[in-house]
Order: C-alpha cells, then structure tokens, then sequence
C-alpha cells in the first residue's frame, strides 16, 4: 500500500491518498491521472490492468485501487 | 426530413406515437423499428443498404465470438492447467481474430465511403509528383446517412462482446434496432449497447410525466436550434463564405456566434432526440453538459459531444494507452529521459491516436486533421507541464478554487474553443489562416450587413442570453423541468404555450430564411 501511495504522489501531489475515498466522483482525479497511475501500477506491479478493469469504482480511493492490485495479483 | 421540420414533428413523431401505443406491449418494439427505418428513408431518399450490412456482420460476428467463449468454457473445468492454458490462448486468438475481421469490415465502409476522395486526392498528388504515371480513379461515392454514428455503436458493441462486458444478441431484430434508431441514426448520441437495446425493445407504458418531459426536452431543443443556431447561421455563412471582406471585430464575432451556433444546432438537436425518445420512455446518453463552463480543455470534452468522447476513451485510449509496447516505451523513457516523462509519455503517446481519430472523425479534410492536433497540442501542453504548473500555484499562493480565478480559467478555455472552432468553421487551412490574421486588423465590413436585420440581432442577443440564464441555473443544480412539473396546471400550461408561441414566432423560418440542415448530419 506504501508504494501505491507513494505512486499516487508522485502523480499528482496535495491529496490525502490515506483518507479520500472520491477520487474520481469528486474530481481530484481525471481520466489522464487515472491512466498515468494505471501505467505506474502495470510497471511497478507487475500486473496487467484491462481496459475493462478501468471503472470509476476501482479508482475511487487508495484502498480500491490497492484492492485491484491484489486481485489482478492473485489472478 | 430533419428533426426540426414539422413533417417530422406532427407528422411522423405524431403517427409514430400513437401507433406505439396502440399496439400490445410486447410488438412495440417494431413499430419503433419500422418508423427507424421509415425515417432513415425519408431522411435520406437511399435505401440504408449499409445500415442492414453493418448490422448483419455485427450480429454475425458477435455470434462466433460468443461460439468460441462457449466452446471453451464448456471443457474449461476438466482440463490440466497447462492445457486449459493453450486452449484459452487459442479461444483469445480465434476471438480476436473475428473481432478484427468485423471491426476492418464495418470501418472499411466508413473509411472508403467517407475517405476515398480526401485520401485518393493526397495520393493522386503524391504520386502526381513522383511521376509515377498511375493515378487512383475518381469515383462517385455517396456517404451514407449517420454512417459515422451508428459504426461507432456497432464497433463499440462487438468490442464489448469480445471484452465479455455484454452478451452477444441473438435477436437480429432487437440489434437491428439498436443500430437503426430512429433518434440516433443522424446526429447521435452514441448509444452503447448495455444501455440502449434493452429499453427501445421493450415496451412501455404511456407515462404522463415523462411524456412532458420529453414534450419540455423538445420545446427546448427547438427553441435552441430554430430561434438561435438557425438565425445564428445566416451571420457565419455571410463572414465565412467571403472573408477577405472582414477583419477586427467582424471576425471575432462571426467566431463567436460560429461557436452559438455550432453548440445549439448540436445541443438543440440533442434535446429534440432525447425528447422524441422520451415519448416512447426512452433514456438517451445526454451528449452535452454545459461546456462553456468548463475550466480546462479536458473538461471542454468531458462535457461536449460526450458519448464520442467516452467512445474514443473506451476504444482508443485505454487499450492503446495499456498496449505493451506502450508501457515499454513508458519503461525506457523513464530509464533514459526521467521519471515525469516516464510517466507522460505513454499517456501522450495514446492521446496522439484519440486526436487524430477524432479530427478526421469530423471530417475527411487537411483542416480536421488540424483540429484534432490543435487539441491535442493543447491536452500535451497541460500533460508535460503539470509540474512547473504546479510550481506556479504553490509559488503564487493563487487559490485555484477562487471565483475570480475561475472565472479566468473559464474564459481562457473559452477563447482556446473559439480558435479551434474557427478552424473547423473556415472554408479550408489558409482561409483559417488569414481570418485569425485579420483579428489583429482594423475592423473591416459593415456591421449593418451581416445578413441580419436589427430585430434578428436582438432576437439572437435575447436567446443568447435566455440560454446563458438557464445554464447558470442547471450549473447552480436548479431542476428547471421539476420546478415547472410541481406548478400549477394554468402556470405549467402558461410556460408551455408561451414557450410553443417563442418558437412559432422567433423561429428562423419562412420568406428570408432558408431551412438549415443540422451541422453533425454531415458528420
């Protein structure tokens, strides 16, 4: 989870990652944020995110995205 | 037939309703597949040959996809796993493979039709000049009606059929009519299959409210487009079809009101659409939210033509910007270059694609292919220097949230828009070229002569900023369309005939007028 923080940071800085949970509804992120971080976490991870994974939903907040980490992991 | 002529909204609109619900609820479904094709008839005078071939290749190869998936699944469970490995692999190739075949036949038709001449012209001059002594031959090709509209649904549909996101149809009627719709076929919106097919097949029941609604959605879009754009049309035509007459001012405002008419004649058609599907208890995708208030150009195309928008997203954009040999170059840039642009690049390197596809999207000329790389220049600009933007925020100490500064970034969007609308408006590249040249002169013409009478310019001043109230209003989250359904029967009735009467008598028809065609219909 640290390191997806510290990618989320790096992207787009002056977000509290640890408490926000309306990343995409409330604005704070927009599709451009959000593929820039889903490139981050394909590199960093390992993993390979879908163009069916890409869902509000799964982008709203840290532990969402940390979420996603996990299953695409598991798959 | 056009959306806003009487023969469509009395007579065809009229007979289409009644017939709707007069039928059982169950064969509803045809009469709005019937009138779609009726409609697509009269609209166009040709037979929608494309239209079935489009629709029998993506029922087709949705079928064969599903056939694969299903053929795979059922042994799924009793094979090792090295095994189950190979056969998915092959089930994922054996898939791709239809779905590229279907793809790269229903957009060979929109790429010859809409294309040939635009791309035969640029390789008869290449060739002209390499002496090669063979030319491609003109040919006499018509583009078929809404073409680039309902290819756009059909793609989108096998996309998501491969993807596993929706089930293939196996009713031919049902996908025809999705396709065939009579409110999309022409201008859009650009309906995805999961939200679409399933309410225009199924039949419902009359319901008063959403009935007003969508009577109030058409009063507005007609307002909008026979009071505004139609009006607004005859100043741009007299500035654009002759613009060595024009400079200064002139100029800005033939953009401006360029800019009024585009978003009403778009957005007007829109709310006519949306309120004919609404007599039948339809919900179409909204494709417009306000854009000139938007604060950025992101945000411009967030909130205008919305569901192209959202097409190039889903079926441009993520899959290019998640390619591996994306990600590699993301991985090597970061390696040699550093780690902002590590990070950008890939994001850069997809939006290339979105822009391009988009400009030529609009229009198969030189000067769309610029209108799609002006914004992505300006979508690269924001990307590669979000940081020293961020430096500039933190060092000022400007409250990015401040009205007064978002007012700022709300007119320099809106300029941004403007230049870029110039563009798409002026006769060809150089055209463009000298009118935003001639801005920076002395004003030339005679503003008396712009095509429009005093009462015509006071008409499209009042509607201008009758427009800008109502969407201060949606912006504020006030539900207009709510308020007026909770008032009482004399006030609601009074709203609606003075609203009938506003478009009966401001509407740019009559001696002096000509019809005009809805600006997307070319598209």
């Amino acid at each position: 989870m640290n390191e997806l923080i510290k990618i989320l940071n790096k992207v787009k800085t002056g977000i509290d990652y640890w408490t926000e949970k309306k990343l995409v509804s409330g604005g704070l992120l927009d599709s451009l944020d959000v593929m820039t971080i889903v490139t981050e976490i394909c590199d960093e991870f390992d993993v390979d995110i879908l163009p069916t994974d890409i869902v509000p939903e799964n982008f709203e907040s840290a532990e969402a995205m940390w979420q996603l980490v996990e299953r695409l992991q598991e798959d | 037939m056009s959306y806003t002529s009487w023969g469509y909204l009395l007579l065809f609109l009229g007979i289409l309703v009644c017939l709707y619900y007069l039928v059982p609820l169950e064969k509803r479904w045809m009469v709005l597949l019937a009138g779609s094709y009726l409609f697509y008839l009269l609209a166009s005078g040709r037979l929608p040959v494309f239209l079935i071939m489009t629709t029998l290749a993506v029922y087709f190869g949705a079928l064969a996809m599903e056939r694969e998936q299903k053929r795979f699944d059922a042994v799924r469970k009793s094979l090792e796993k090295e095994e189950r490995r190979t056969r998915k692999a092959l089930m994922v190739r054996r898939k791709r493979c239809i779905l590229l075949v279907t793809i790269l036949m229903n957009v060979g038709f929109l790429i010859f039709l809409k294309y040939y001449h635009f791309f035969g012209k640029n390789i008869n001059a290449v060739m002209g000049r390499l002496n090669a002594g063979w030319q491609l031959p003109a040919l006499n090709l018509l583009v078929p009606l809404g073409i680039s509209f309902y290819t756009l649904s059909a793609v989108g549909y096998v996309i998501d059929v491969y993807r596993g996101q929706c089930k293939a149809e196996h009713h031919l009627g049902r996908l025809a009519l999705f396709l065939s719709l009579f409110t999309n076929i022409v201008e859009g919106p650009i309906s995805r299959y999961d939200q679409l097919a399933g309410q225009a097949f199924e039949g419902h029941r009359a319901d008063y409210r959403q009935f007003t609604f969508g009577m109030q959605l058409i009063l507005w879009g007609l307002f909008q487009k026979v009071v505004i754009a139609d009006r607004a049309a005859i100043l741009v035509s007299t500035v654009f079809d002759d613009p060595a007459s024009y400079s200064g001012w002139i100029v800005v405002l033939a953009m401006l009101v360029y800019t009024l008419q585009i978003y009403t004649d778009f957005a007007g058609c829109m709310n006519v659409v949306r309120g004919s599907a609404g007599l039948f208890g339809i919900e179409l995708a909204a494709n417009f939210e306000r854009p000139f208030f938007s604060r950025s150009i992101g945000e411009f195309w967030r909130r205008w033509h919305m569901t192209l928008g959202a097409w190039f997203r889903d079926y441009i954009f993520y899959p290019v910007t998640l390619s591996k040999i994306n990600l590699r170059l993301g991985r090597m840039a970061k390696k040699y270059l550093n780690d902002h642009l590590g990070q950008v690049l890939p994001t850069a390197f997809a939006l290339f694609f979105v822009w391009m596809a988009n400009g030529l999207w609009h229009g198969a000329a030189w000067k769309y292919v610029v209108y799609g790389m002006y914004y992505y220049v300006l979508t690269l600009l924001g990307l590669f220097f979000r940081p020293v933007i961020g430096r500039f925020y933190a060092r000022t100490g400007i409250c990015r949230d401040g009205h007064l500064w978002q007012l700022f970034l709300i007119a320099r969007t809106f300029i941004l828009v403007n230049i870029g609308m110039l563009l798409f408006r002026a006769n060809d590249l150089s055209a463009f070229g000298s009118m935003f040249v001639s801005i920076f002169k002395e004003t030339g013409g005679n503003w008396l002569a712009l095509g429009l009478d005093i009462y015509d310019m006071a008409v499209l001043a009042a509607g201008t900023v009758i427009l800008l109230i109502v969407g201060l209003m949606q912006e504020k989250k006030w539900h207009i369309r709510q308020k007026i359904a909770v008032q009482s029967i004399p006030v609601r009735w009074g709203i609606y005939i003075a609203a009938i009467c506003m478009v009966v008598i401001f509407g740019a028809y009559g001696n002096g007028y000509e019809a005009i065609d809805p600006v997307y219909a070319n598209f």
